[in-house]
């Protein structure tokens, strides 16, 4: 049996989640003993997979299964074929060049030779080191392939060209039922899940808070609605002005629109420029363009907020969603992607359907507190329930499991 | 003689069930031919996503059809079809399938483009927690070391899903245990979110433990009564030094 080690993350979770959840979790565990897991990505810094993966790891070897992480490695041209090829299987990309294969297939051979992937399970996560498949060592390994972006508007030149190496997986997993194509390996669903003691969700003390608005020009005087997401035309920053217009018209309140992906994208930038224009019309607007990294301001801005806004028109799973909640942050949002299952209407937030509906969820929220703090407390609840890692592993461990 | 009782957890594993449903008809349709699983999945399991509400929500079908459809009357008596955990499952499904027949020859509302209904299918991945009753007032004993999912499971999955040999409570009266097993069989009947579910049981099961305590305390010596009530006051001493916390709340 394995033991919580004192002082590791085990322990520390545990004081969350509750020593039964981790007896259970330990006691999943217990059937990977005498297995070893290697985890594949492309970064070891950066970006959800990342960012989960440091933390996952260790849970994972403090419960006692040997887990180690390899990253696939690549130069400019590989990064340039797998960035298109992550965008087409967003949605929105330009075709695949045989050299853009062919650069893909020498690469995935040599980190192939070179990966330590001796494990007897190994779990690879997104598309870009997904061919590595066709150079498994043995068939006694499993493979199994953990997709985090969501397919439904994945482009089919693409698609069919990633299909075959997924095929020959073991199972898949993906974050939600409506990210699914059709495969025809066993299939599983793990929602993604959030780290309470990361920068962006970590506990944060007033006079911090108050130090890193301070610091970002920010009034300390609300209340404050804000909407933390990429400048994207899906998560409508207009509609949000728009309705927060609404709002202002009724109740005095400061919006904030922050987030990033406007430097290294031009329709980023574009829907930047239109949203400060825009912004610059509406009275106690304010648009903040947040670098890479900003975790800890992250976390600040969402703490400061009264209410939190996501007026998305589509979405991933809106992972932004669960870390205000586990900040018992009062949400208004759209019911798209992923946060219907978050947000449970009028229990762990409030859902909008248009421009007036968000404007009278968030005139609510401002006049009510015990509204907001009865959300609050139902969504933190919510949150350590079914997003925190401790309910990734255990959800992993149970498909890993069921392969041996 | 009855064998014992090894108390398992759970983990689920969640996989689609290949339908969808964009409007009342295709859920009709959905429900009337998903396994039952996956009825098990949308309805009951609802509880063991929210094991610490104040009270549950709506089963999958209701919140749905209220959310995207719009419809707060089918809604509520979807949801009111689905409030009782013990149901046979196929009961259960011709339950909302009459509801759903009924309604459409009213309304064909259609959700939203992005707001269809998935249907989900889920098997358990079971795993030994090392603890075992060997007669039943061990379980009262065990009980709080037991977490949401092992509970669920034992009281409510293994009923309704099996394996029978898992069903708690059947092994309670198998044992001869009703007194035991009675409490637990209607409290779980009665849909309590998860959390309050495994208190009221065990505050029940701690009540009625106390007449077969008094009887056997009374035959007992005085120096075995006196040394007891120590220890007692040792616990209790003990947990006023060291104040167990739940996680947060």
């Amino acid at each position: 049996m394995s033991e919580v080690q004192a002082g590791g993350w085990l322990e520390r979770y545990a004081q969350l989640v509750g020593p039964g959840t981790l007896r259970a979790l330990e006691a999943l565990a217990r059937k990977l003993h005498g297995h070893r897991l290697v985890m594949v990505n492309t970064t070891k810094t950066g970006g959800g997979v990342a960012e989960i993966l440091h933390r996952v790891v260790v849970i994972l070897n403090e419960l006692g299964v040997p887990t180690t992480w390899e990253v696939m490695e690549g130069d400019e041209r590989f990064f340039g074929v797998t960035k298109k090829m992550h965008n087409a299987l967003h949605g929105h990309g330009e075709k695949l060049t045989s050299e853009d294969r062919a650069i893909y297939a020498e690469r995935t051979r040599r980190e192939a030779e070179r990966l330590e992937l001796d494990g007897d399970l190994i779990l690879i996560h997104d598309p870009q080191p997904a061919g590595l498949i066709s150079l498994r060592r043995s068939k006694a390994q499993r493979w199994v392939w953990r997709c985090h972006i969501d397919l439904s508007s994945r482009d089919p030149d693409h698609w069919e060209f990633l299909r075959p190496s997924i095929a020959q997986y073991d199972a898949s997993i993906f974050s939600a039922i409506e990210f699914v194509p059709p495969l025809d390996i066993p299939t599983y669903l793990v929602p993604p899940s959030i780290d309470p003691f990361s920068e962006k969700n970590r506990e944060m003390g007033v006079e911090e808070m108050l130090a890193i608005l301070d610091r970002l020009g920010l009034p300390r005087r609300g209340p404050w609605v804000t909407q933390i997401s990429r400048f994207d035309r899906i998560k409508d920053p207009l509609g949000v002005i728009e309705a927060f217009r609404m709002v202002r018209s009724r109740r005095r309140a400061r919006l904030l629109l922050a987030g990033g992906g406007a430097s290294d994208d031009p329709e980023g930038a574009e829907v930047l420029a239109e949203v400060r224009e825009r912004a610059a019309k509406s009275k106690d607007v304010t648009v903040l363009e947040l670098p890479p990294g900003s975790d800890i301001e992250i976390n600040a801005l969402q703490r400061a907020s009264t209410v939190v806004m996501q007026k998305s028109l589509r979405e991933g799973f809106a992972l932004t969603v669960s870390e205000a909640l586990w900040k018992r942050r009062a949400v208004v949002a759209s019911a798209v992607g992923g946060i219907p299952l978050q947000i449970l209407n009028e229990r762990t937030g409030l859902l909008a359907r248009s421009i007036e509906g968000a404007a009278l969820q968030t005139v609510r929220l401002l006049d009510n507190a015990d509204l907001r703090h009865d959300l609050g407390a139902e969504g933190r609840a919510h949150v350590r329930e079914n997003f925190l890692h401790t309910r990734e592993v255990r959800d992993t461990i149970a498909v890993l499991s069921s392969l041996l | 003689m009855t064998a014992p009782f090894p108390f398992s957890t759970v983990a689920h594993l969640e996989y689609p069930a290949g339908h969808s449903a964009s409007d009342l008809p295709s859920l009709r349709e959905g429900i009337a031919s998903v396994p039952p699983e996956s009825l098990f999945f949308h309805v009951t399991r609802v509880s063991l996503r929210h094991p610490r509400a104040r009270d549950l929500p709506p089963n999958d079908f209701a919140n749905w059809t209220a959310s995207a459809l719009q419809e707060p009357e089918i809604a509520e008596r979807l949801a009111f079809a689905g409030a009782q955990p013990l149901a046979p499952l196929e009961e259960l499904r011709a339950s909302l399938l009459r509801i759903l027949d009924e309604a459409s020859k009213k309304r064909a509302e259609t959700a939203a483009q992005g707001a269809a209904f998935h249907f989900i299918s889920a098997r358990s991945v079971k795993a030994d927690l090392g603890l075992v009753a060997e007669e039943p007032e061990q379980v009262v004993h065990l009980w709080p070391r037991i977490d949401f999912a092992s509970a669920f499971y034992h009281l409510v999955e293994a009923r309704v899903l099996g394996p029978a040999e898992d069903d708690l409570v059947a092994w309670l009266r198998r044992a001869g245990a009703a007194r035991i097993a009675d409490p637990a069989e209607e409290l779980t009947g009665g849909g309590l979110p998860l959390m309050r579910l495994h208190r009221e049981i065990a505050a029940r099961w701690r009540r009625s433990l106390i007449p077969a305590r008094l009887l056997r305390r009374a035959e007992e010596p005085d120096a075995a009564r006196r040394q007891d009530a120590r220890a007692v006051v040792a616990r209790f001493a003990g947990r006023l030094r060291r104040p167990q916390r739940e996680p947060e709340e």
